[in-house]
């Protein structure tokens, strides 16, 4: 989500909030004996208040899980989470003195401040990613979708190289002497050996084929690819040039589509990658969450009795 | 054939619109791990409630009470049918009968918890905090209204008031007179030529006291032949009077025969006939003694009676002149005894101690000494320890001491003094701690009576 204007009456109110917190923090920690703790009447309130806000932040989930409750829109909930999720650290520092403590305290402010660094973290990526990947990304697909637009691409790729190895064995060659010298002198780059202008007809469509089944297809099929020659625009595109040589200009048109397809495999792992870094950080924030609502709970329970 | 043409139409083509029906990994992890670290952190704290209740600990005890951190219903006592099991006063009590703090004049008496916060990890319980105090002595409030001590003491950097003892119009009570700044000058008359003496050649603390020599005592040699033992400088019953039992160590009190002697005890030679001086006791024993001496000097010089007086022996402003011839031994005894005691009671014993007129009255003609008042400690509701200062030269603190001339003067150092060093921000301000607990005691400790200890060992270390 990103923070923008609409997030002002939240910002206002948290930093209000969080003000006076602090405000009545300073004397009462003054006042009291070996300073603040979570024992004193302000320590409890300040730890009820928290954990009161905790529980709200953890109930976006549940918010999420059932879009159809008629208890404020999700956005709204979503800022909330965002804010009062923010200011509980402060107020549970507020709390326990700003101590860590021992023991089962010792654990929940750990859990505490893993929830809270990835929660900014996370909240930091989601103002600034999105925007960041539609820049580089124009036509973004679905994420869970990718694995299956991989296999479509593929299925592309392989109609493509079959139509123009179809087209070659039934036509006569139209490459330029120029173009044949060229590819003469070209021999082996990047994986892809070049044939000779004497038997291109045949062997184009061998070399087109042996390119399609040792780079086009592990490319597409293979997500992320790191270190494959084609994920290298640079790299691709000399290929791809190659091939262009290889084959006669009428053919040239299905190269650029080859091309293309892997233009757009490339945009899939990018988009995939983008998609980890902005939600990898809720395989911590999550579960941890979790966690410190269940022990918070014990916590409480337990402070009460002691 | 048609070039390739990504639109986002074609791209939506491309869809399962079922898919997010479908598992995907990241939605997987998520799921698993919020399940599975709940879970960890639940075995976690399973595991380690287990082995003990420590693992409800706000934080680490006490120095003191760290032996009981195994076995949290030592002071967390449940009630029966209760949930709550708050450390109650008796918890405490149950160990340390600490007499509540003017509980007979205040409304208003702290839980034990409120001034010795446990579970801080602290090393010196009692060691409390400034607000422990001020939360009463801040407004300080009494049944009848009327408070003894200042009533607003919010802090030791400002607002501490002046110490009792300097406060105007105090003055030393001590009837001993003594110039200090006459004791402190160089060259002065020692017992073997001209000396200059050191704060600690008379004041010393009473451990050191005990096992050190004294410069000025009294000769072994002049002890002996008195029969009097040299005491040892330990005043009986020294903090009677006290309202706190003393917990550090204090000055040793002034004693004549360790820190006076070796250059008084000319002032208590009465003859030079004799080698004896007379003893440092009270004017009867000093009476009995001179009967003594005179009356085994008559027995044993039968020419006595012509002797003549030596000059010396005549303190001329308290002796009719000239003195009658004596006749027989009653007169040589009366005349003997009478110059022994002016030059001994309006002088020798006038130098230091205030000396009483008797009335002349049968039974009461002899002078009588003035006690001498010396306060044992100035500080009768707070507690003060040299040793822990002695890094410090005397008059570091004591600055008015090598000036001073009359007995009157008090020469406590001043609350300026100790705000030299003493903050109440303490280490925190690179000071030293300035808190209310570094001299006063909330308890009444005379009041202590001693407990019955109540628990085993297994009881105490055994975790629950």
């Amino acid at each position: 989500m990103r923070i923008d204007e609409t997030h002002r009456r939240w910002f206002i109110v948290s930093l209000a909030a969080l003000i006076v917190a602090a405000v009545i923090y300073v004397p009462y920690s003054r006042s009291a004996p070996e300073g603040a703790n979570g024992g004193t009447v302000a320590g409890l309130t300040y730890g009820i208040i928290a954990f009161a806000f905790m529980l709200f932040a953890g109930l976006l989930g549940a918010r999420k899980k059932v879009p159809i409750w008629r208890v404020g829109r999700a956005q709204a909930w979503m800022r909330g989470h965002l804010w009062l999720g923010f200011i509980s650290f402060p107020l549970i520092l507020f709390h326990s003195g700003f101590r860590f403590g021992v023991g089962l305290t010792k654990g929940l402010m750990w859990l505490f401040a893993v929830v809270f660094v990835s929660g900014i973290v996370g909240a930091v990526l989601q103002h600034f990613m999105p925007r960041f990947e539609t820049q580089r990304i124009p036509m973004e697909t679905i994420y869970e979708q990718i694995g299956r637009v991989r296999s479509q691409l593929v299925s592309e790729a392989q109609i493509l190289v079959e139509q123009a190895c179809a087209a070659l064995t039934g036509s006569v060659s139209q490459a330029t002497e120029q173009q044949r010298a060229a590819s003469a002198s070209a021999g082996t780059k990047g994986g892809l050996t070049v044939a000779s202008g004497l038997d291109v007809d045949e062997g184009a469509g061998v070399e087109l084929k042996e390119f399609f089944r040792r780079e086009l297809q592990p490319y597409i099929v293979e997500g992320g690819s790191r270190g494959m020659a084609l994920a290298d625009r640079n790299q691709s595109k000399s290929m791809f040039q190659q091939l262009r040589l290889l084959l006669p200009p009428n053919l040239h048109s299905s190269v650029d589509d080859l091309e293309n397809i892997c233009e757009e495999k490339r945009e899939l792992d990018q988009q995939a990658q983008y998609h980890r870094i902005l939600h990898t950080w809720l395989l911590v924030h999550i579960p941890a969450s979790y966690a410190l609502l269940l022990l918070g709970a014990v916590h409480a329970v337990m402070a009460l009795r002691y | 054939m048609a070039r390739r043409i990504r639109t986002t139409k074609n791209l939506a083509k491309r869809m399962d619109l079922q898919y997010f029906k479908l598992a995907h990994p990241l939605r997987s992890w998520r799921l698993w791990l919020s399940i599975l670290v709940p879970v960890i952190a639940v075995v976690w704290f399973a595991a380690q409630r287990a082995s003990s209740q420590k693992v409800y600990s706000s934080g680490p005890l006490s120095a003191a009470h760290a032996v009981l951190g195994k076995n949290c219903n030592v002071c967390h006592v449940t009630t029966l049918g209760f949930f709550r099991a708050k450390v109650s006063d008796d918890a405490c009590l149950k160990c340390h009968d600490a007499p509540a703090h003017h509980a007979e004049k205040v409304d208003f008496t702290a839980r034990c918890g409120s001034c010795h916060v446990e579970h801080k990890g602290s090393l010196r319980l009692a060691s409390t905090e400034n607000v422990s105090c001020t939360q009463c002595h801040a407004d300080l409030r009494t049944r009848n209204g009327s408070p003894q001590y200042v009533r607003d003491v919010k802090d030791f950097d400002k607002e501490h008031p002046e110490f009792a003892a300097l406060r105007p119009g105090a003055r030393d009570p001590g009837q001993v007179k003594l110039n200090h700044y006459a004791h402190l000058r160089p060259n002065l008359a020692g017992p073997t030529g001209p000396v200059q003496m050191d704060c600690q050649d008379c004041h010393r603390l009473r451990l050191a006291a005990m096992d050190g020599s004294w410069p000025y005592a009294m000769p072994q040699a002049m002890s002996q032949s008195m029969s009097q033992p040299i005491p040892r400088p330990i005043a009986a019953g020294m903090s009677a009077d006290l309202k706190h039992a003393p917990s550090q160590d204090y000055m040793a009190p002034i004693v004549y025969a360790t820190q006076c002697a070796g250059c008084h005890v000319k002032d208590l030679q009465f003859d030079k006939r004799f080698d004896q001086v007379a003893p440092h006791d009270k004017p009867e024993v000093v009476q009995a003694f001179l009967i003594q001496k005179y009356s085994d000097y008559f027995a044993s010089h039968p020419g006595a009676l012509k002797e003549a007086v030596a000059p010396e022996r005549i303190l001329p402003s308290t002796v009719k002149l000239p003195l009658p011839v004596p006749r027989n031994r009653q007169e040589w005894m009366d005349q003997q005894i009478m110059l022994a005691d002016r030059l001994l009671f309006d002088k020798g014993c006038k130098l230091c101690h205030v000396m009483i007129e008797g009335n002349g009255a049968e039974g009461n003609a002899l002078p009588m000494v003035a006690k001498s008042s010396i306060p044992a400690r100035w500080f009768l509701h707070a507690e003060f320890d040299h040793d822990s200062h002695r890094l410090l030269t005397c008059t570091a603190c004591h600055t008015r001491t090598p000036d001073s001339r009359q007995t009157a003067d008090i020469l406590l150092p001043g609350i300026e003094s100790c705000r030299d060093c003493h903050e109440d921000g303490g280490p925190r301000h690179d000071a030293a701690s300035g808190r209310c607990s570094e001299c006063h005691a909330y308890h009444d400790w005379t009041k202590e009576r001693p407990t019955k200890g109540k628990f085993t060992i297994p009881q105490l270390r055994a975790a629950r």
